[in-house]
């Protein structure tokens, strides 16, 4: 099962893609996706209601959170209301250390995203304030990355030990896919993918 | 291109615009933006830039002129751009489009666009709603 | 950093300069030519569908009065980036329109990118012809880095 884990619709203030055009898309160009993860700029919604779309297309559609820490961008996959208490999801200055340890306390997972790009990627950090600690998953293919910035994601996760999913980073329609992440087992809900991802039965795919 | 004959996916043919200073500098009298940092290499670099830069709206136009190519007489109801990086005046682009999405009713299509640097990396990402004729 | 709660409080929805802008045939023809676009309705002026580029509406109020307050706090000496614009085409705009623009903060926000924090000022112009019928309406967002 494969699902592109970081996708940006009109909610984000810099998407552009509707989330029903999406779906349209990944069946009119028979892409090798079952599903994907909305994952808005600093916020988590939990308004929009995708049901019908999915049932309509045969994708499983989930939500999370790009939130922003001193460390750079970070995917929250289980949001829950505990969490969304627990820090400022609207801030460009969380902690990193509050965002993982709050996720760890709610059951969720942060993932820092795109970690080879400068400012907002997690190993530029590194190279200037030293590892930390907590990080176990990072986003090591990433579809809106320039060239050179997934082969440092790759190389650092390797050296750090952390393991690799990957994801689109789509801002337009057209874009979805172009990076994901495969699964061993059936993802349906929200607790599978956060089960899978903690298990680390997965691993990242490309797809440019 | 009538509506009829749009599907779904489809690519617009990629252009490849003419950035080069006498190009920029028509356009930056023609739009009211005659500044050094688009027009004058040494200056740009001076503020920080690799070199004179084309202006944002400018990239929107040739975003535009591609849409037009494709289907001659379109009319542009809404087109939506955000700029991520800098393009360098006398450099090279390509410009690309594809359709996602078809409103029967109203002849109107969404186009995705985007706009790639002489690196090929995406310098322009943004979208277009069009009316075309039956 | 500045205090976005505040400035949004303050300055967003509050129309605060118009101006007016005759369109020239001269320039509307230079526009479309340097955009490489030769469709008739916007480079010939023969064509009885004769228009401006749909996206020339965008380059008006590229000014410093058209798109800021006069007391809007001072942001510092960052360097000002121009990140996106929307242009949405209401009616056709033709060589010898008289346009009004009325001005407004449309939203601020702040977000880190490659570049740092950035804070996004987005300016919106709303266009009318000498009808006073609406023609377009412009977001243009601005980006001026801050310090973190």
């Amino acid at each position: 099962m494969i699902l592109d884990l970081h996708t940006h619709s009109v909610r984000s203030d810099d998407g552009r893609a509707k989330v029903d055009n999406y779906c349209q898309w990944i069946r009119k160009k028979e892409l090798p996706l079952d599903g994907f993860v909305l994952t808005e700029h600093r916020q988590y919604d939990d308004t929009s209601d995708y049901r019908d779309l999915e049932d309509q297309y045969g994708l499983l559609i989930l939500k999370a959170s790009e939130v922003e820490t001193d460390y750079g961008h970070v995917l929250v996959f289980g949001v829950n209301e505990e969490l969304t208490h627990a820090f400022d999801f609207a801030r460009v200055d969380n902690h990193i250390g509050d965002v993982l340890a709050a996720a760890r306390r709610c059951g969720a997972v942060a993932a820092p995203c795109h970690p080879g790009r400068p400012n907002v990627g997690l190993f530029a950090h590194f190279e200037r304030k030293g590892p930390i600690d907590g990080v176990d998953l990072v986003e090591i293919y990433n579809g809106g990355s320039r060239p050179g910035e997934d082969e440092m994601s790759e190389a650092e996760a390797d050296r750090f030990g952390y393991r690799g999913f990957g994801g689109s980073d789509s801002h337009i329609v057209s874009r979805i896919g172009y990076a994901a992440t495969e699964f061993d087992d059936p993802i349906r809900s929200i607790d599978d993918l956060v089960s899978a991802l903690q298990a680390g039965r997965c691993r990242a795919r490309t797809f440019r | 291109m009538r509506f009829s004959e749009v599907e779904l996916g489809d690519d617009l043919p990629e252009t490849h615009p003419d950035i080069s200073m006498d190009k920029v500098r028509l356009f930056v009298k023609a739009a009211y933006m005659d500044f050094p940092r688009f027009t004058d290499h040494e200056f740009a670099k001076s503020e920080g830039l690799p070199g004179a830069i084309v202006p944002g709206v400018m990239s929107q136009g040739f975003l535009a002129a591609m849409i037009h190519q494709w289907a001659p007489g379109a009319k542009i109801r809404k087109l939506d751009t955000v700029f991520r990086t800098t393009m360098v005046v006398d450099t090279s682009a390509t410009c690309r489009g594809a359709v996602t999405d078809l409103d029967e009713d109203n002849r109107l299509v969404e186009v995705d666009l985007t706009m790639l640097n002489h690196e090929g990396v995406t310098s322009v990402i943004g979208t277009a709603t069009v009316e075309l004729a039956d | 950093m500045v205090d976005i709660d505040s400035l949004r409080r303050d300055w967003v929805g509050k129309e605060f300069h118009r101006a007016e802008y005759t369109i020239k045939e001269q320039q509307v023809l230079d526009y479309a030519a340097s955009c490489g676009d030769t469709d008739p309705r916007y480079s010939d002026p023969s064509n009885p569908d004769f228009e401006a580029h749909p996206t020339f509406i965008g380059c008006l109020g590229n000014t410093r009065d058209a798109m800021t307050p006069k007391d809007f706090p001072d942001l510092g000496r960052g360097r000002s980036i121009d990140g996106g614009k929307s242009v949405e085409i209401l009616a056709p705009i033709r060589p010898g329109d008289r346009l009004s623009a009325r001005s407004e903060i449309a939203d601020i926000y702040a977000k880190t990118g490659r570049s740092g924090t950035m804070l996004f000022i987005v300016h919106r112009l709303n266009f009318f012809n000498q009808n006073d019928e609406p023609v377009a309406t412009v977001d243009l967002r601005q980006i001026k880095a801050v310090e973190g």
